[in-house]
């Protein structure tokens, strides 16, 4: 049962989300926040991250970032979920490191593809 | 002064006196000469008659040698006061008698002998030689001498007469000549005068009074002439000068109209821009601040689909899906409006890829067929043999025609929908044409005007009938404009409608105009797509060549530097998709370049993948780098990475400003025709039941 690491501080949107990937038999870990995201990246060793960019305090990019420079933790596929129309968060979100990026509101059909997508590639890694 | 520049006056003075005295000095000394000549003449006849008078009357007296008597008869001359001497020589030739008026005159100037007979003058004197004969016989020899008094004394009073005529008549000539002058120089004089009056005051409104009918008379004439049409001429200069001035006058009151106008308009510029990029930002927050609630709707209404699938009755999962659909329809509405207003404020930009025509159409076709099922309508495709490739932002062609084929759809029933596409080549520019042709309801020409206005549907019932924004054709629209193709429409009300779209096959980034508004500085360079450029930056020639071949093997451009500067500055012009970069580098070195490449907010999106021999992979990836390669490079690894980034760039591009939403869209229309199904058919059994 892969597991995967959602960061997200909306609460109807991590309710909602961890909910329907447990549906398709993910096992979900939650962290509200950066810090949180950082630290049960490193003890929970999830097989995939989906993150939120537009985060308080320390945003996505800045979480991808220090999650791709650590040694223990860069190997983990990010996926960058954007709210923001504009572009720039977008680029931002592949140059700090994301492995894969999608829009909110979430197409659960398109994101799943995706999560199943960077699961394989981290297999056949 | 010399003569020349006298003054006429004194010219004609001068001439006419000198005119007249010469004449009169020439006359008076031709009437002197001959006159005294003629009276030596008469001095002369009249000596030799006294010489004859004494030779005859002393004749006696030297017939007798009487010397008294002689001597006496010689003394009667004392009363000619003129006769200095007077002798009387013996036939040898010696004197005999003698008579002097003056004795001390004698030694000089007497001759002592006798000579032959006649007169000749010598010096002042005139003398007489007389032969004294009596009955035939020479008895001797008469000499007499006269000083001429009687001459000089009339020559010098003549020519004191002549002086003082000469005098008298050059003052009479002075003083006529005085008066008459005035009838040349005068005219002369006022021509002048008036001349200097022109030249000294500029007034040209004075005139010459003319004399006399002569030459003078027709050269004033000449001269007002002239003067009058001088004054013309300056009436003239003087209007046109004074007509210059109030134009200039005008001229510049004008300017500063402008000017002010201008500064006006710049301040309204000024603030219609502010106001505009407050509405795109207020936009883009509100889409996003619309977004969240909806992902929550949506979200949760598709998870408690999928619950209800498993447990819940039919009526449920059927009115979640209306929820779900309703939501989504609001998504592209957001979708259609953001668009728009990024269109509107000039951020919608192009990104130029090449692609198949073929397939697009095929994926269109897929995601179109609920909509095309929903009223019954068949869809026929035709591409043409030579339709290939094309280039052109594929996302946009794709709303284009998705547009135009869901509007199709939309308001055909029963009927036929056809994508016909072909190429042609129009001045030497190759085009792709796709025309969408339905039987549907058809649009009038009234309706046709504001077609491709926002906001504005063919009529208001349309919105409530069938629904929409009106946004749909307004931003195909616009997108084809952006690709500078154009848009055209044909219909018969009732019978259906015929779209075409041309759009260029090669699409090109500096024809899009306003777009680069955005900030892309070098309008000029051309997006290759095929070949994508790398830069090298590499002070190492051999590193250089060999990642050129390498990379250029993979199909990319590769451009090479070998200095980091060189390499910031190239990156600036070339917008490269990817930079490997080395770290030890004389100057500027590879941290530096990287520090200032993602410093920049047009380069920092550039991948950069650090190839250095310097073991320090943390502070790379901390600066930004995207990768870090220890030399000797393992090629294998490299070629990953790049065709990662390539890819990654490739989702990035098409993502860029409209993908993302133009996706969302894209999927979501295909459901939003799920949900039109529902929707539509409660108004098609409204039509129904109303016929």
């Amino acid at each position: 049962m892969p597991k995967i690491l959602l960061v997200e501080d909306n609460e109807m949107n991590r309710d909602m989300l961890s909910r329907r990937l447990q549906r398709r038999g993910y096992s979900i870990v939650i962290a509200h926040d950066g810090e949180q995201a950082l630290s049960l990246a490193s003890t929970e060793m999830p097989d995939l991250i989906l993150m939120d960019i537009s985060l308080p305090v320390m945003d996505g990019c800045e979480v991808t970032r220090r999650l791709k420079a650590d040694r223990r933790t860069r190997h983990i596929p990010v996926i960058a979920l954007t709210a923001h129309a504009l572009v720039t968060d977008r680029v931002k979100a592949m140059n700090a490191g994301c492995d894969d990026y999608d829009t909110k509101p979430v197409e659960f059909v398109r994101l799943s593809d995706k999560i199943h997508n960077c699961l394989l590639e981290k297999k056949a890694l | 002064m010399s003569l020349q520049n006298l003054s006429i006056r004194r010219k004609l003075i001068l001439i006419t006196m000198l005119t007249s005295s010469i004449a009169l000095l020439l006359s008076s000394a031709s009437f002197l000469i001959y006159d005294l000549i003629s009276f030596r003449h008469l001095l002369t006849e009249d000596l030799t008659t006294q010489a004859e008078i004494i030779g005859y009357n002393s004749a006696a007296a030297m017939a007798f040698k009487d010397e008294p008597a002689a001597t006496a008869t010689l003394s009667a001359l004392m009363v000619k006061g003129d006769i200095v001497a007077a002798v009387l020589y013996s036939p040898d030739g010696n004197m005999f008698a003698q008579y002097f008026r003056n004795d001390k005159t004698l030694p000089a100037i007497l001759p002592s002998r006798s000579q032959e007979k006649g007169y000749r003058f010598e010096g002042r004197y005139l003398e007489v030689w007389h032969d004294v004969t009596l009955n035939g016989e020479r008895l001797g020899t008469l000499f007499l001498q006269s000083d001429m008094r009687q001459w000089s004394t009339r020559a010098k009073r003549y020519a004191g007469i002549c002086f003082v005529f000469v005098l008298i008549s050059g003052f009479l000539a002075f003083l006529v000549s005085s008066k008459l002058q005035k009838v040349i120089s005068g005219p002369i004089v006022h021509l002048e005068d008036t001349m200097r009056m022109v030249s000294a005051h500029k007034n040209y409104e004075v005139r010459a009074v003319k004399a006399y009918a002569d030459e003078i008379g027709s050269l004033i004439d000449g001269f007002n002439t002239m003067l009058s049409d001088i004054q013309n001429r300056d009436t003239a200069l003087r209007g046109a000068n004074d007509e210059l001035q109030t134009r200039t006058r005008e001229l510049e009151e004008e300017i500063s109209h402008r000017k002010e106008a201008q500064d006006e308009l710049l301040k309204a510029k000024y603030v219609a821009e502010e106001a505009s990029r407050a509405k795109s930002t207020f936009l883009a927050n509100m889409s996003h601040e619309l977004r969240t609630p909806l992902n929550a709707i949506i979200g949760y209404s598709e998870m408690l689909e999928e619950e209800a699938h498993d447990s819940a009755t039919v009526e449920t999962v059927q009115d979640l899906q209306k929820i779900k659909s309703a939501g989504r329809h609001l998504l592209a509405l957001i979708n259609d409006v953001l668009d728009l207003s990024k269109i509107e404020a000039g951020k919608m930009s192009l990104h130029l890829e090449t692609f198949e025509v073929s397939g697009m159409i095929e994926e269109i076709v897929t995601t179109l067929q609920p909509a095309i099922e929903k009223n019954s309508n068949t869809l026929w495709v035709h591409l043409a043999q030579d339709v290939g490739m094309m280039q052109a932002d594929i996302t946009k062609v794709r709303q284009i025609l998705f547009n135009l084929l869901s509007n199709a759809c939309k308001f055909t029933d029963h009927g036929t929908i056809s994508v016909d596409v072909d190429q042609s080549t129009e001045q030497g520019q190759g085009w792709l044409r796709f025309r969408v042709t339905d039987t549907g309801i058809g649009i009038s020409a009234k309706q046709k005007e504001n077609l491709f206005q926002e906001f504005v549907q063919a009529d208001t019932s349309i919105a409530r009938k069938y629904g929409g924004t009106g946004l749909g054709l307004a931003i195909t629209h616009r997108f084809v404009q952006l690709m500078k193709g154009r848009i055209g429409v044909e219909s018969e009300p009732g019978l259906g409608s015929t779209f075409t779209v041309h759009i260029p096959a090669q699409v090109k980034l500096e024809a899009v105009g306003p777009i680069q508004a955005e900030g892309d500085s070098d309008a000029n360079f051309e997006i290759k797509t095929g070949r994508d450029t790398i830069l090298v930056i590499d002070d190492d020639v051999a590193v250089r060549e060999l990642m050129s071949r390498f990379l250029g093997k993979l199909g990319f451009n590769v451009l090479t530097v070998a200095s980091g500067e060189e390499g910031l500055r190239l990156a600036k012009q070339v917008r490269p998709v990817l930079i490997t970069l080395d770290v030890v580098m004389p100057g500027c070195d590879g941290w530096s370049v990287l520090t200032k490449l993602k410093a920049d907010s047009e380069l920092s999106k550039i991948p950069v993948i650090m190839v250095t021999i310097v073991d320090n992979e943390p502070r790379g990836l901390d600066l930004g780098a995207s990768n870090y390669l220890i030399k000797p490079v393992d090629r294998e690894r490299l070629a990953v990475l790049i065709e990662k980034h390539r890819l990654n760039r490739f989702k990035t591009v098409t993502g860029t400003n409209t993908a993302p939403m133009s996706r969302l869209s894209h999927g979501q229309k295909r459901r939003e025709g799920d949900a039109e199904v529902s929707g539509r058919e409660s108004h098609a059994k409204n039509l129904t039941s109303r016929r």
